[in-house]
């Protein structure tokens, strides 16, 4: 339920507006319930007193009327008083009783008629008194009738009006008649009891009709919500319905303008986009026919260096390294623009990672050996099988062990592998020039050299390790980096076994403050 | 005298570029700048081997290609620069032998034209096939007694398979025997031939009796 309200703006205004109705429609009836009740309550007492005036008036008549000398005659007089009295006025609802005043001399030889079933603790000793005070005026008291019906006491009100009144022989007497309030209580009941009913009504009629207005009101927001849901979720071409003038209609237009101007941006910027891939990915094959001629012709000159003089020779051979140079170059830049272009996708087999890794080692072994860097070998026992594109990692061991070398200062290569149940993966460490921590976080960017002031000799690209981890990536492996200023870095790619398969631990660890990049591991 | 080679290239430089290479490598090559002229040019040239550029303006390299293959199974060679495109795959059902990729070294485009124009060599004049008969003198199969075109790299393959039959022939090693290639090269060009000279030689290509495919290996004979 509270969630319900949390969630929903039309559940709140409705719970809000069923709350407040109740409170004023309690408050109303509470008022309506109290006015009618006094209303009901002055009308009876009117005529409550109308008629006691006419009884009292028909006693004091009777009595004065009456020439009774014995007792036993003015007993049965007074006795006849009380039910004469009872049967006028409206039925069943007056008790009658005749009480002698207290404090008069001569003992009291008559008894006091009273109506059956009148309980005198009803007429309290200081009203009486009130009563013998009062010259002959009639007065009046509201009261609480108990009235015991099978067992279950029921209250009403009632009023007691008394006034004195002098029998002769008998001295002064109180005559009070007691009404029962009851039907005007029933009456009030029956009243409160329609409001409440009908108070209930209003307050689910106006949850209702609340409910149906906010409902009217909040479902073009609601709409609108889940139209900019579809928008972020990609479906840009979604719209709001405009229609009218109000201000829905303005929230839908703006809506529609602002994701047209969105979608027109988004669409300009993937063009964009799209457009500098099939650029670079144009100028790449473009730039292959020149250099397909150039290299044929460079070829041939070289072939034929031998016949030229010495300064034509070395600009021959120059000429030939940097034409290879300029051919890794345009492939990187092909095969990167295709991982931009999203074009790539791997050829997956079952492979051997210890084979893949020696067979790379085996062939830059004569790179390394140039340099004075040993390459050192450490291979588990068994297979290292995984699921991988043969040529992509070789091309990235490959290009971790030409980093290696041309950062290794001629110290010794460390190459390593290693296997879990999940996963497996290949280690180079050299301890060469390393990084600082602000090139660590570079090393992957595209074109980046670690040290621009030093002087080149591999003729890297610098869109190796950006291709190494595009690679990495395809396989949904990671590729960490540790390096320290002047002690050597170490490159591991861990790959999962098979593919699309999270991995748990990397084989091979690496030292402290590393950087990784790509997979799972850091998702 | 020397073998004939049509450089069919749009771009003048390359063309006369890729012209010294073989001249210098003892072919006589011949020149056809645009798609329009190329068939003339052949007719009128017939050259022993045709580089053909895939991009080429006016018509392009796969009609060229299918054009020529028309015409006769002279070994066509395409020049590509972009090897992971359909474009290859038009070219080789088209009709192309083979394709050499750009930028590529001199040494790369004259071991590929050699490796076609080099003649077959078998110690048996006639090969049994099933229903074929391989007539190596002729250069010829008979089905039936009915004369079959093929081209000379189709007939190579034909009968480097029917000389072992039985024996399963791994894409790699056809690549090797057939197409001369020394390392790892496309299996696409193994596929798409196997599937044109199964258009020629089987009754129903779809299901194959003469050349079957062992799967996951390559392919056998019988």
């Amino acid at each position: 339920m509270l969630r319900l309200l949390r969630r929903s703006v039309q559940a709140r205004a409705v719970a809000t507006t069923v709350a407040l109705s109740s409170v004023l429609l309690v408050v109303l009836g509470g008022f309506l319930s109290f006015s009618i009740g006094n209303g009901l309550f002055d009308a009876r007492l009117k005529q409550v007193l109308a008629e006691s005036e006419v009884a009292v008036l028909d006693a004091q008549n009777i009595f004065a009327a009456s020439s009774v000398s014995d007792e036993v005659a003015l007993q049965t007089l007074m006795n006849s008083v009380v039910p004469r009295l009872e049967a006028t006025g409206v039925a069943d609802s007056r008790r009658v009783a005749l009480l002698r005043s207290p404090g008069q001399t001569g003992a009291q030889i008559l008894q006091s008629p009273i109506s059956s079933g009148l309980d005198t603790a009803l007429i309290s000793p200081a009203f009486r008194s009130e009563v013998r005070a009062s010259s002959g005026r009639v007065l009046y008291q509201s009261i609480q009738l108990s009235q015991t019906e099978n067992g279950i006491v029921t209250s009403n009100p009632g009023i007691v009006v008394g006034s004195p009144l002098d029998i002769p022989l008998a001295g002064d007497h109180e005559l009070y008649l007691v009404f029962d309030l009851s039907s005007e209580q029933q009456t009030l009941s029956f009243v409160q009891q329609t409001l409440f009913i009908g108070g209930l009504a209003i307050i689910l009629i106006i949850g209702g009709v609340a409910y149906l207005v906010t409902g009217w009101i909040v479902r073009p927001v609601k709409v609108a919500a889940e139209v900019s849901e579809e928008i972020a979720d990609g479906a840009l071409d979604v719209r709001l319905l405009e229609k009218g003038e109000d201000v829905v209609a303005v929230l839908a237009r703006s809506f529609n303008k602002m994701a047209d101007s969105l979608e027109q941006k988004i669409t300009k910027l993937a063009t964009v986009s799209k457009m500098q891939q099939r650029f670079v990915s144009d100028v790449s094959h473009e730039l292959r026919t020149p250099l397909t001629t150039i290299k044929l012709a460079g070829d041939m000159i070289f072939e034929a260096r031998d016949d030229l003089d010495p300064q034509l020779r070395r600009s021959a051979e120059i000429m030939q390294g940097q034409i290879e140079r300029f051919e890794v170059l345009l492939q990187d830049l092909l095969e990167i623009s295709k991982y931009d272009a999203g074009a790539v996708l791997p050829e997956l087999e079952i492979h051997d990672l210890s084979q893949v890794v020696t067979s790379a080692v085996s062939s830059i072994e004569p790179l390394a050996r140039k340099r004075g860097s040993e390459i050192k070998l450490e291979l588990p026992d068994g297979e290292v099988v995984a699921e991988f594109d043969s040529r992509r990692i070789d091309r990235l061991i490959g290009n971790l062990l030409a980093n290696a070398i041309e950062h290794g200062e001629g110290k010794p290569i460390t190459v390593a592998v290693g296997v879990t149940s999940d996963a497996v993966a290949v280690r180079v460490t050299d301890q060469g020039v390393g990084m600082s921590e602000n090139e660590l976080e570079r090393v992957f960017d595209r074109f980046w050299r670690a040290d621009p002031a030093r002087k080149r000799t591999s003729g890297g690209t610098g869109l190796g390790l950006a291709i190494s981890l595009e690679d990495t990536l395809l396989h949904g492996g990671s590729l960490d980096v540790w390096a320290r200023p002047n002690q050597g870095a170490s490159f591991r790619l861990t790959l999962p076994k098979v593919q699309g398969e999270p991995v748990a631990t990397a084989p091979l660890p690496l030292p402290e403050k590393t950087t990784t990049a790509g997979s799972e591991s850091d998702e | 005298m020397n073998p004939k080679i049509l450089v069919i290239d749009d771009d003048n430089a390359l063309r006369e570029m890729v012209g010294i290479v073989l001249s210098a490598s003892g072919f006589d090559p011949k020149y056809c700048p645009d798609g329009n002229q190329a068939l003339s040019i052949f007719e009128s040239e017939q050259p022993d081997l045709v580089l053909l550029d895939v991009m080429l303006p006016g018509k392009n390299g796969i009609t060229v290609c299918q054009e020529i293959r028309n015409l006769s199974g002279t070994p066509i060679i395409m020049l590509t620069a972009k090897s992971d495109t359909n474009d290859v795959v038009l070219g080789l059902e088209a009709g192309a032998d083979d394709y050499i990729v750009k930028p590529f070294e001199p040494s790369e485009l004259t071991a590929r034209i050699k490796a076609r124009l080099r003649p077959l060599t078998s110690s048996e004049a006639i090969v049994n096939l099933g229903p074929l008969t391989l007539d190596l003198e002729g250069h010829q199969v008979l089905r039936d007694g009915e004369q079959i075109s093929l081209t000379p790299l189709e007939f190579n393959l034909l009968l480097t398979l029917a000389q072992k039959p039985k024996q399963v022939f791994t894409r790699e090693v056809l690549l090797e025997k057939v197409w001369g290639y020394q390392y790892k090269a496309d299996t696409r060009l193994v596929n798409v031939h196997v599937q044109r000279l199964r258009s020629k030689i089987e009754e129903d290509p779809d299901n194959p009796k003469i050349i079957k495919t062992v799967r996951g290996i390559g392919y056998r004979a019988g």
